[in-house]
C-alpha cells in the first residue's frame, strides 16, 4: 500500500473572501445583465409579437389587453354583448398577483360557486334551476386571469350575445367555430377558445372595436 | 366523467424521451467536473482560466471539506448579504416603474434566505411588492449561483469515490464550469424556445391596456423567457409573476407547459448517469435510475387518478355542469389533466417548486402525494443536492443490506464505517426535524390557532403550516395555499428562514464530510464478500429502503394532516 499524496495547503481566507466578492460581482453582470440583455436581443428579432406580450389592439389601434391575460368582460353597458371569461377572484387585476380559491371540502368553496352560478346563470339568460354550466367556467381558474374557456362554455352564451347584438345564432355559432384552437397534435392539450381574441373579433363585425 | 387514457400519450412520450436521452446528457454532465477534453474547450477553456486568475485561485487547487464548505458559505453568504440589502432598499434605486417600496426587514431577510437555499418560496407578491430591479438583476443571479452550488457540492462529494487525498476538488472551478458549460448555454437556448412558445422577453416594465368594459389593465412584462427558463433549469422553481407557471404569459400553451417539464427534468435525471460517468462504472447508474423512475411513476399515477376523480363535496350543487378532463377549480384551461399533473409532480418531486395550478385547491392524497415527494426529496429531488441525498440513501442501505446478508458494506471498494453512517443519518435525521419541531410551535406557540384542528377545514390548515416548513426545509419553494392561514408575519418569515438555511447548509455539509471521508480511504479490490450494487436485487431494494424510511420517519405527520382531510371529511 502506498502513503496517500499530501494534500495541498488551503487558500487563506482573505483568498476566500476576495474571491467570493469577484465572483459574485462577475455573477450579477452576467446573469442580471448581458444574459437578460442577449436573450432579448435575439427574442425581439425571432418573435417580437410574442416577445412583447402577445398584446391585442383594435383595428383602430388601441391595446384592447394581451392575449394571455383575461379581463373582466361581463362589466359595464358592453357587457351583456360579449363572451365572458372565467371568473377572477383578484377581479382581473394583474397587480394583486393570483389568489387561492378555497380547498377541496372547504365550506367556503360552495358559496363561492353557488354564488359565481347565480351570477352566470343570470348572464346566460337561462335561470331556470335545472339548468347546469360547464364546470370549467364556474370554477375559479389558477392564475386568477386565465384567458381561455373551454368551447362549450362559449357556446353556452350565444343566446344572451344573439338577444344583445342581433346577430343571429348561426352568425354567431360560426364564428365561435372560427376562433376555437384544436390541439397542434391529437390530445396533447385540449381544444380550448380564447375569450379576448373571440370579442375582439365579435365586436370588429359589427365595426365597434 | 370518465377519464380518456388517450389524453396520456404526451406525458407518457415525454418522459420516455427524457429517459432516453438522460444516458447521453448524464455522461457530458459528470464529464464537466472532470479533469477530460470537453466540447466547447477551444473557447471556453480560456475564459475560464482567466476567471480563475482574476479569483486568485487554480484548477491544480484542491480543498478538503472545511475549505471546501468555507468557499461555499463566502459565496452564498455573500449571495445571502446582497440580496437581503437589495429587497430592504430596492424603493431607492432611482427610475423604478412598478413603485414597490421597499421590504420589511424579516421578509427581506426571508426572501434572500429563500432565493440563496434554491428554494424560491415567495412570501411577496411579485407585481405589487417586487421593484423590477429586484426582479430582473438581483434574483437571477440567486437563480444562477444556488444550482450551480448544489450541482459543485454533489460532484465534490462523488469524487470521493475516486479519490484517496482527501480532497474534493475546487468549489470556485466547479462553480464556474457548472455555469459556463450548463446553465449558461442550456438556458440562453431554452429561453429562446420559449419566446418562440409565446413567453414574452423584453424590457418594457409593462403596457397599460384599455379592456373592452372599459377601465384600465396594467399587462407586467419584462425578460420573462430569459427568467423562467433558468428558473426551471436550476430547479429553482421561482415565477417571473406571482401565479408562476400558471400564468398564462409565463406559460402559455401544453407545449410550452411540456417544455417546461423537459427543462426540469433535464438534470435530475442525468444525475445518476453523471455519477456513473464520474466514477467509471457505467452500471451504477441503474439503482438510482430505477427508484427515482419507480417512485417518481407511482407518484404520478396517484395523483392523475385523484385528479381526475370528481369531487365529491360538491355533488350537491345544483347547476353545475359534470367534471370533464378533471377537477377545474384552480387549474387552467389549455392543459389537459395528465399535462398539469405531469409539471405540479416534475416540478415538486425535482424540487423545482414551480407551480401550473393551485395546490391548496387540489385533493388531499394528490396534496399527499407533493408531501411525500419533498419528504424523501432525493427522486430525483433538486440540482447536485438531491442526488447528494440519494447517494446518502444508498450508503445507508449498503450498509443496513450488507449486515443484514453478511456483507461488508462497502461501496465502490470503499468501505462503509459507522462514521459515514453516522453523518448520512444526520442529513435524513435533520429534515424530519427542520419540519417538525417549527410546525409544532407554529401551533402551541399560538402563531396558527389550533382551534378547529379536529375537522375537516382545520387538517387542512395544519397541512398547510406542514406543507410550508417541509417545502422550506426541502428547498422546493410550492406553496399549498395562501389561503389558509397568514404566512407573511415576522414569526413565519424568521421561522422560515432559518429553516431554509438548515435544510440547505446541513446537508451540504454532510455530502462534503462523507465525501471527504471517502477520498482518504485506499480503494480495495472487489472481493466475493462485496455486495454487488448493479443488480436488480439491489435496485428494487434501494427503491423500498427509500420509500420504508421516508414513511417511518413521516407517517405520524401525514396522519395529522391530509390522512386525517382523507379519511374525515369536511
Amino acid at each position: 500500500m502506498t502513503e496517500a499524496p499530501r494534500p495541498p495547503p488551503p487558500h487563506p481566507w482573505r483568498t476566500h473572501v476576495r474571491a467570493g466578492a469577484i465572483l459574485l460581482a462577475l455573477m450579477i453582470v452576467v446573469s442580471g445583465l448581458a444574459y437578460p440583455a442577449f436573450v432579448t436581443a435575439i427574442a425581439q428579432e425571432i418573435d417580437p409579437g410574442a416577445a412583447n406580450g402577445s398584446l391585442l389592439t383594435c383595428p383602430n389601434g388601441t391595446v384592447v389587453g394581451s392575449a394571455d391575460i383575461a379581463q373582466n368582460l361581463s362589466a359595464g353597458a358592453l357587457g351583456p354583448s360579449l363572451f365572458w371569461a372565467r371568473p377572477s377572484l383578484t377581479d382581473y387585476n394583474t397587480t394583486l398577483g393570483a389568489a387561492s380559491p378555497p380547498g377541496p371540502s372547504d365550506p367556503a368553496l360552495l358559496a363561492l360557486l353557488n354564488e359565481t352560478l347565480a351570477y352566470l346563470k343570470n348572464g346566460t339568460g337561462n335561470s331556470s334551476p335545472t339548468a347546469t354550466l360547464p364546470f370549467w367556467w364556474v370554477a375559479p381558474s389558477a392564475s386568477s386571469v386565465d384567458p381561455d374557456l373551454t368551447p362549450s362554455a362559449v357556446l353556452v352564451q350565444i343566446p344572451r350575445i344573439s338577444n344583445a347584438t342581433n346577430l343571429s345564432v348561426p352568425t354567431l355559432m360560426n364564428l365561435v367555430n372560427a376562433h376555437i384552437t384544436q390541439p397542434p397534435l391529437p390530445y396533447l392539450g385540449v381544444p380550448f377558445v380564447n375569450v379576448l381574441e373571440l370579442d375582439i373579433a365579435l365586436l370588429a363585425l359589427q365595426g365597434t372595436c | 366523467m370518465g377519464f380518456d387514457p388517450r389524453t396520456l400519450w404526451d406525458v407518457v412520450a415525454l418522459v420516455g424521451v427524457v429517459l432516453a436521452i438522460a444516458p447521453w446528457f448524464g455522461r457530458y454532465l459528470g464529464r464537466i467536473y472532470m479533469d477530460r477534453p470537453l466540447v466547447g474547450d477551444t473557447i471556453l477553456t480560456p475564459i475560464e482560466r482567466g476567471i480563475y486568475r482574476l479569483l486568485g485561485t487554480s484548477p491544480r487547487h484542491s480543498m478538503r471539506a472545511r475549505e471546501y464548505m468555507l468557499a461555499v458559505l463566502v459565496v452564498n453568504g455573500g449571495l445571502l448579504g446582497f440580496l437581503f440589502l437589495f429587497f430592504l432598499w430596492q424603493a431607492l434605486l432611482p427610475g423604478d416603474p412598478t413603485g414597490a417600496p421597499g421590504m420589511r426587514w424579516d421578509l427581506a431577510f426571508h426572501s434572500a434566505s429563500s432565493l440563496v437555499t434554491n428554494t424560491d418560496f415567495t412570501h411577496f407578491t411579485n407585481e405589487s411588492q417586487l421593484s423590477l430591479a429586484s426582479l430582473t438583476v438581483a434574483w437571477p443571479a440567486a437563480l444562477f449561483v444556488s444550482p450551480a452550488t448544489g450541482l459543485a457540492v454533489a460532484a465534490a462529494m462523488v469524487r470521493g469515490f475516486v479519490r484517496r487525498d482527501g480532497t474534493l476538488g475546487n468549489f470556485y472551478v466547479d462553480l464556474v464550469r457548472s455555469v459556463t458549460r450548463l446553465l449558461l448555454p442550456l438556458s440562453i437556448l431554452f429561453a429562446l424556445v420559449m419566446v418562440l412558445l409565446g413567453v414574452p422577453e423584453t424590457f418594457t416594465a409593462y403596457v397599460i391596456a384599455h379592456p373592452l368594459t372599459g377601465g384600465t389593465q396594467t399587462i407586467y412584462l419584462g425578460p420573462v423567457a430569459s427568467y423562467q427558463s433558468i428558473s426551471l433549469l436550476g430547479t429553482n422553481g421561482g415565477g417571473f409573476y406571482s401565479a408562476n407557471m400558471a400564468s398564462p404569459l409565463a406559460n402559455p400553451s401544453a407545449v410550452s407547459n411540456l417544455f417546461g417539464v423537459f427543462v426540469m427534468m433535464l438534470i435530475p435525471f442525468g444525475a445518476p448517469f453523471a455519477f456513473a460517468t464520474m466514477v467509471r462504472r457505467h452500471g451504477e447508474a441503474w439503482p438510482y435510475m430505477i427508484t427515482i423512475v419507480i417512485v417518481f411513476s407511482v407518484a404520478l399515477g396517484l395523483f392523475i387518478a385523484y385528479q381526475a376523480a370528481t369531487n365529491p363535496f360538491l355533488s350537491g350543487v345544483a347547476g353545475l355542469g359534470a367534471q370533464t378532463n378533471g377537477y377545474p377549480v384552480g387549474q387552467e384551461v389549455r392543459f389537459s389533466l395528465p399535462e398539469s399533473s405531469l409539471f405540479q409532480v416534475t416540478s415538486v418531486y425535482s424540487n423545482v417548486g414551480a407551480n401550473n395550478l393551485q395546490i391548496g385547491s387540489i385533493s388531499p392524497v394528490a396534496q399527499l402525494v407533493l408531501l411525500f415527494g419533498m419528504f424523501t426529496q432525493a427522486t430525483p429531488g433538486g440540482e447536485g443536492t438531491g442526488f447528494g441525498m440519494l447517494l446518502l440513501f444508498g450508503v445507508l442501505a449498503i450498509f443496513v443490506g450488507g449486515l443484514m446478508v453478511g456483507r461488508t458494506p462497502e461501496y465502490l471498494g470503499k468501505k462503509i464505517g459507522t462514521g459515514h453512517v453516522r453523518w448520512a443519518a444526520l442529513a435524513l435525521l435533520v429534515h424530519p426535524a427542520a419540519i417538525l419541531l417549527p410546525t409544532a410551535v407554529a401551533f402551541l406557540g399560538g402563531f396558527v390557532s389550533l382551534a378547529g384542528l379536529s375537522t375537516g377545514a382545520g387538517a387542512h390548515v395544519f397541512t398547510s403550516v406542514l406543507y410550508e416548513f417541509t417545502s422550506e426545509s426541502a428547498n422546493n419553494g410550492s406553496a399549498l395555499s395562501t389561503a389558509q392561514f397568514n404566512d407573511t408575519t415576522l414569526f413565519f418569515n424568521l421561522s422560515g428562514a432559518v429553516v431554509m438555511l438548515i435544510g440547505r447548509f446541513v446537508p451540504i455539509w454532510v455530502m462534503l464530510k462523507v465525501g471527504e471521508r471517502f477520498a482518504g480511504q485506499e480503494a480495495l479490490p472487489p472481493g466475493p464478500g462485496t455486495l454487488r450494487t448493479t443488480s436488480m436485487t439491489y435496485s428494487l431494494y434501494l427503491t423500498v429502503f427509500v420509500v420504508i424510511v421516508t414513511a417511518l420517519i413521516f407517517l405520524p405527520v401525514m396522519a395529522l394532516g391530509p390522512l386525517a382531510q382523507i379519511v374525515g371529511g369536511p
